[in-house]
């Protein structure tokens, strides 16, 4: 069921989805990139009233299945202008399903600030004027106050309500839909939360088989020594010495790719200095989640992402320093990776002269104060609030902005894992490190381990993780899981929760589908071949220390083995005969 | 050199199925601190999977045992493991105790210092000791190839052969090295066909499996059995295929100061600069 939610005029309703939409897009990711395509023009003003924003669950929510605590929230990116989802954990998501709701459909914009309370299937947009300008941790905070003590809450701080371009939207406090500024859009509609209260138990289709396959998944999950050690015990913070190690450690705005001080904020010194505890989202038998202490603050993360993008990327590399930081851009609701990775450019635009402000790499205090201007459109705040691309074109230096079509490069520098590369520059939403998570094969050697430095051959292997990471969000599961689920037991998965039959080639097609569409999206908003693209430094410029140096990534090479791979013409346009396979032929260019 | 990329060539046109590969391996934990809970899931995952076996330390052998009651999953013990340094009667009163409690398989360890004294009567009649108490059992014997020449890994095949066991094994996962292309292939050169050769030690993965039964081995040692099998399930999506840089499967290349003999490290370290594919070995490759 889709509840359906206008701001503009207040309507409220509640709609069936059909058969062959839930065959074809099974929810989650799939589902919703299904609605924005069909319902937002994708050449609109992601700002704008027009725009859409889908919360969606799938139909392994809140099951048995492992990790199964997930929603992902799909929309039209205002800082790539590309479609966007993002999702997230924690227990928000069990709360949208059990009120037997599949996505939720936020249309139109509120005159005044409000939030929309959803409890059991009553339905209620509420006045948030008293909370609007608050922070996350006090707008949760108020929102449980004002409505049930077991409520769930998904709101965005004030990064949102100032429309900063990676804004996200945080549920459970420290828990954030990160990425593509879905809080910024949030905040266009004056929207500041989304509250969720509902706990219907669920049925599956074939309990008996469904519990054997969920027997079976929790084995491969305790067997996996990424899932049963690494992550267990020192959270993502472990991929800190392995990714260093490898040369693809970005530092100082991926300036280099190996960091002499990281040993300092790696997965034991993290134990050491600043853990608190471990704990897990919903259904997760992993528990890489990780509550630390600062600078006599407590809070969730940082994560390995966090850790690095407010670390060595701004050339910082004190924990206490970098979980302050992680904490203050949770408070605010901002995408930690873009504002760490936006502050290393603008710390290389400052060291080179271009821009006026000293803004010096390793200036601990410095980051915090950008950060709080970013939040707050403060200043220089305001050029940073609108991403690493257009703070960098402002100065006149496009090529100092670490991106991808507008979204900022996670922790991996490219240059030293190819296939990696080839994701970064084909990802239908910008610089992301999760749609063909390369890292796996290239430096962790799951599912098997593969050359990092060789180019040949990566294309085929990157739409086969794209894909599955495609069908995987529709699902919706935590990657995390991927790491030793196999696509055979997610069909297993999918097929014994819904009753209808999922070949693993069927589920790899669910996930190709949804690529396509994705792809035609942006095509229709204007993205093409001349945006599957890296900044010049990754093609152009060798790394000089760490275990890649010497490298460069070798895109061109790549990019016309992936268009063939993918069964797209040479310009990157899904051919007719490939739609018509996907059963997608109605939007066909 | 050459036998790395012909196993590499025939390790890509191999035919073989998930199941066929489970069937292959000695689902092994031979771990000091693991406990029941461990060795309870490794015979569920042994089940589950279908693997060939099980491999453990001698005291876990009777709890596996009554673990995998009925099923057609055989048990290997561990002899003399993981140094080979215990006399020969002690090898014997461990073999013999392991096919009480429920063995059906021995692997065990050859007296590494009395063939490196070249006292091969005395490596024989241990491996032959070993092969009467374990009463027509399969015996395989580890030769922890990390410790040897080429040469003596063929002097020591044809001891194994002779003492009559029935396999010969690369490695204990304690060792150096552990399994190497060169060194499977080199086993199955010198025992023929008709005699079982066993790659373990490091094989971690379905590549590191496939490159082992491409070179010869007709059973694999692994606690990474679950990760192989479910790796090669992937692999079987797409062309998983991407041709390695052969030093990295050398053990010339993998040959380390720290965990061999001086003059074995120099053995192989030798070899690579008379290597005419040493311009593959650049050391960030």
């Amino acid at each position: 069921m889709i509840l359906r939610i206008n701001l503009s005029n207040g309507k409220i309703k509640e709609e069936p989805i059909d058969a062959e939409t839930k065959r074809k897009f099974v929810g989650g990711r799939g589902l919703g990139v299904k609605i924005i395509a069909d319902e937002v023009d994708p050449k609109v003003d992601p700002l704008s009233e027009k725009n859409k924003i889908v919360f969606a669950v799938g139909p392994l929510t809140s099951t048995a299945a492992p990790t199964s605590g997930r929603y992902a929230i799909v929309s039209k990116s205002p800082q790539t202008g590309t479609i966007v989802d993002s999702n997230s954990g924690g227990f928000f998501a069990p709360m949208i399903k059990g009120q037997d709701y599949d996505a939720i459909i936020i249309e139109g914009k509120s005159s005044s600030p409000v939030y929309i309370w959803t409890n059991d299937g009553k339905v209620e947009i509420r006045d948030a004027s008293k909370i609007w300008g608050k922070d996350v941790e006090e707008s949760t905070k108020a929102l449980v106050k004002e409505t049930d003590e077991k409520v769930k809450v998904a709101c965005i701080g004030p990064a949102g309500e100032r429309l900063v371009r990676f804004a996200c939207v945080i549920n459970d406090e420290h828990r954030a839909a990160g990425r593509g500024g879905i809080g910024a859009i949030m905040g266009s509609k004056n929207l500041k939360a989304v509250v969720a209260l509902g706990g219907k138990k669920l049925q599956v289709a074939d309990e008996t088989k469904f519990k054997e396959v969920v027997k079976r998944c929790l084995m491969t999950i305790d067997k996996n020594q990424i899932t049963k050690d690494s992550l267990r015990i020192m959270g993502t913070p472990a991929l800190v010495s392995i990714i260093n190690e490898l040369g693809i450690f970005p530092t100082r705005n991926f300036q280099e790719g190996y960091s002499k001080e990281a040993d300092g904020i790696c997965g034991e010194k993290y134990l050491e200095r600043i853990f608190v505890k471990q704990y897990a989202c919903y259904g997760c038998p992993i528990g890489c989640g990780r509550m630390t202490r600062a600078g006599g603050e407590e809070g969730g993360g940082p994560e390995y992402e966090s850790l690095w993008a407010l670390g060595p990327e701004c050339g910082v590399n004190e924990l206490e320093d970098i979980a302050r930081a992680n904490y203050l851009c949770n408070r605010l609701g901002l995408d930690t990776i873009s504002a760490g990775s936006t502050i290393g450019c603008a710390m290389e635009l400052s060291e080179k002269g271009y821009l006026d402000e000293e803004i010096k790499f390793g200036d601990s205090e410095k980051v915090l104060e950008l950060i709080r201007k970013i939040g707050m459109r403060d200043g220089i705040g305001q050029d940073l609030a609108e991403g690493s691309k257009r703070l960098a074109e402002k100065y006149g230096h496009p090529e100092l902005a670490m991106q991808a079509k507008g979204l900022e490069f996670p922790g991996y520098d490219p240059r030293g894992v190819q296939g990696h590369a080839l994701g970064y520059a084909t990802s239908n939403r910008g610089g992301c490190h999760l749609r063909a998570y390369m890292i796996g094969p290239e430096a962790l050697g799951v599912p098997a381990p593969i050359d990092r430095f060789k180019a040949d051959g990566k294309a085929k292997i990157v739409k086969l993780l794209q894909d599955v990471s495609a069908a995987v969000d529709s699902l919706i599961l935590c990657r995390f899981a991927s790491f030793a689920i196999t696509v055979e037991e997610y069909a297993n998965l999918l097929t014994t929760a819904t009753g209808i039959i999922y070949t693993p080639e069927e589920f790899r097609t669910v996930g190709e589908r949804v690529w396509n569409m994705e792809r035609l999206y942006n095509i229709r908003a204007g993205f093409g071949k001349k945006d599957d693209t890296l900044p010049q430094r990754f093609t152009e410029t060798t790394l000089k220390e760490g275990n890649s140096r010497g490298r460069v990534v070798e895109l061109d090479k790549m990019l016309g083995e992936y268009y063939v791979a993918r069964g797209w013409n040479s310009e990157g346009v899904p051919k007719p005969e490939l739609l018509k396979k996907l059963e997608i032929e109605k939007y066909s260019l | 050199m050459e036998i790395i990329m012909e196993i590499e060539r025939k390790t890509k046109e191999l035919e073989i199925s998930p199941e066929e590969l489970a069937k292959t391996i000695d689902h092994t934990l031979l771990s000091p601190y693991k406990n029941t809970t461990e060795f309870k899931k490794l015979c569920d995952e042994a089940k589950a999977y279908n693997f060939y076996s099980v491999c453990v330390n001698p005291y876990w052998v009777r709890f596996c045992a009554d673990e995998l009651q009925g099923t057609n999953i055989e048990i290997a013990a561990v002899v003399g493991f993981p140094l080979g340094q215990n006399t020969t009667n002690i090898k014997a009163l461990e073999t013999k105790e392991v096919i009480e409690n429920g063995a059906t398989e021995v692997d065990m360890v050859m007296n590494i210092a009395a063939f490196k004294d070249k006292n091969y009567d005395s490596v024989k009649q241990d491996i032959e000791a070993v092969v009467k108490a374990a009463s027509g059992k399969v015996v395989k014997v580890i030769l922890e190839t990390g410790y040897l020449t080429y040469e003596e890994i063929v002097k020591a095949c044809e001891i194994v052969k002779e003492a009559g066991a029935n396999f010969v094994k690369t490695s204990t996962g304690f060792g150096p090295l552990g399994a190497t292309i060169p060194h499977v292939y080199l086993m199955r050169k010198t025992v023929g066909d008709n005699f079982g050769v066993k790659a373990s030690g490091g094989i971690s993965n379905f590549r590191d499996a496939l490159r082992a039964i491409a070179a010869g081995a007709n059973r694999i040692g692994a606690s990474d059995s679950v990760k192989i099998v479910d790796g090669y399930t992937w692999a079987k999506l797409t062309d998983w295929n991407i041709e390695e840089i052969p030093c990295r499967l050398c053990p010339s290349r993998k040959a380390s100061f720290a965990k061999m003999s001086k003059s074995i490290f120099q053995y192989y370290k030798t070899k690579c600069v008379d290597c005419p594919y040493k311009e593959f070995n650049k050391f960030y490759e």
